[in-house]
């Protein structure tokens, strides 16, 4: 073979090995690959996470999946967890995590006092207007789906949502937290729990 | 000047002490501006915010969609809610929501209650023109709240003489002027309105309208907000 020939074959191979490169990363990307490596651990495979404290990302709204992320990144919104995971990864990273997740098919969640439930559900549908309660459904949808920025709760982990509630109405959820620190802090602690088990129970 | 060791420790800890907290608590507190219980107040005075969204080209369409964050209190069909004072949006002219809207978010009208759902972080100005035409073609509900009818002749003699002249005969307001339609509007939202008109409560109140209040017992305010809660709008 001469030195010219082995050029070209070295070039072949490498356009070629370019092209297997950008087929992998279609089907593969890092992104996809740190899902089912990392973020599997606490989130599920699917993203539908099997601890109580590690929401369940499945099926939740892709603008609001990208806006945690990057807020995660900043420090916008604080988690010792989350931070050091996202710290390294792009701007298009965070954007196919979040369409990965979004994509996925959410499952049903769990009740633990169905006693509650039906506080909770008057007061997702219909707010309070004793304390300037809005209704949650105004925003997150009749269904829990959620839209864009605002986020699905259907079927999310009650305990999650607790957590995030206690946040906010405490000042220590920064992110969003305009209009849900309003929220959360007009809540009484039994309508807090209540809309918790009641957005747990939605499909 | 040279501060002692010891002061501007105890300098370090009075920064400490006002700026970390406070950053935190205040940051959907409803700013404060100058309203009528200012010398040289003017009312309607022209405002950046508002003048965005009056020459927005507003569409009704994403107007619906961003009443979105509204509707948790005004209900779905603008009625608000007679028992808690939530106004009666449907049917109001576009401009009179725009100027409200901007009063609150500027401080010019006090609402502390709605403030965190009225911000910019959650509603642009051109959103709240799109929201404005929205509610503007929405049909005006019947059902609303109204008072006790006892003082309705009273009520009538007031309106036609004090209040007819800007709000309408029929309570139909004025969209150029920006006076709100009252026609409809909740009994319960139009006394309490009124009376803190009345009172400077109401601190984005125009300055004529006032005036004439002044002279109004707390039976006079009922009255004639019992009989604006009654009128059917001419549009």
């Amino acid at each position: 073979m001469t030195a010219c020939s082995r050029k070209i074959t070295v070039a072949i191979g490498l356009i070629g090995g370019f092209w297997l490169a950008g087929v992998a990363a279609a089907s593969d990307s890092t992104a996809i690959r740190l899902a089912h490596d990392v973020c599997a651990g606490c989130h599920g495979v699917d993203g539908n996470s099997l601890v109580p404290n590690f929401p369940k990302l499945a099926g939740q709204q892709k603008v609001y999946l990208l806006r945690e992320l990057k807020d995660y990144r900043s420090g916008k919104r604080v988690s010792e967890i989350m931070a050091p995971l996202v710290a390294e990864l792009g701007d298009g990273d965070l954007e196919q995590l979040a369409a990965y997740y979004a994509k996925q098919a959410p499952a049903p969640g769990i009740v633990n006092d169905p006693g509650l439930l039906a506080v909770g559900k008057s007061l997702y549908l219909n707010g309070n207007s004793t304390t300037d309660v809005p209704a949650c459904e105004s925003c997150h949808e009749a269904d829990g789906s959620g839209s864009g920025k605002f986020p699905r709760v259907a079927g999310q982990h009650s305990e999650y949502a607790l957590d995030q509630f206690r946040l906010y109405a405490t000042g220590k959820r920064t992110n969003g937290a305009r209009v849900m620190k309003a929220v959360a802090e007009r809540m009484s602690e039994e309508e807090t729990r209540a809309v918790a088990e009641y957005m747990a129970s939605m499909p | 000047m040279k501060l002692s060791p010891r002061s501007s420790i105890l300098a370090a800890l009075l920064i400490a002490a006002f700026s970390t907290p406070a950053a935190q608590a205040d940051f959907q507190q409803q700013p404060r501006a100058a309203g009528i219980e200012t010398y040289g107040y003017t009312w309607n005075s022209p405002d950046q915010d508002m003048n965005r969204a009056l020459a927005h080209r507003a569409d009704p369409g994403k107007g619906e969609a961003a009443y979105k964050v509204c509707k948790g209190c005004h209900k779905a069909d603008g009625a608000g809610l007679a028992d808690a004072d939530y106004p009666q949006l449907a049917g109001q002219h576009a401009s009179v929501i725009i100027k409200q809207m901007m009063d609150i978010r500027a401080g010019r009208r006090d609402n502390p209650r709605m403030y965190p759902f009225a911000g910019e972080w959650i509603v642009s100005a051109e959103e709240i023109a799109d929201i404005a035409a929205y509610l503007q073609q929405l049909p005006i509900p019947s059902s609303n709240g109204k008072g006790n009818g006892y003082h309705l002749p009273r009520g009538k003699t007031l309106y036609d003489k004090d209040c007819a002249s800007c709000h309408g005969k029929t309570g139909e307001g004025n969209a150029a002027n920006f006076y709100p339609m009252v026609a409809g509007q909740h009994f319960s939202y139009l006394k309490r309105e009124t009376r803190e008109s009345r009172d400077h409560g109401r601190r984005n109140a125009s300055p004529e309208m006032v005036k004439v209040l002044k002279g109004y017992s707390d039976a006079d305010v009922e009255a004639v907000s019992d009989y604006m809660s009654r009128l059917k709008a001419d549009r």
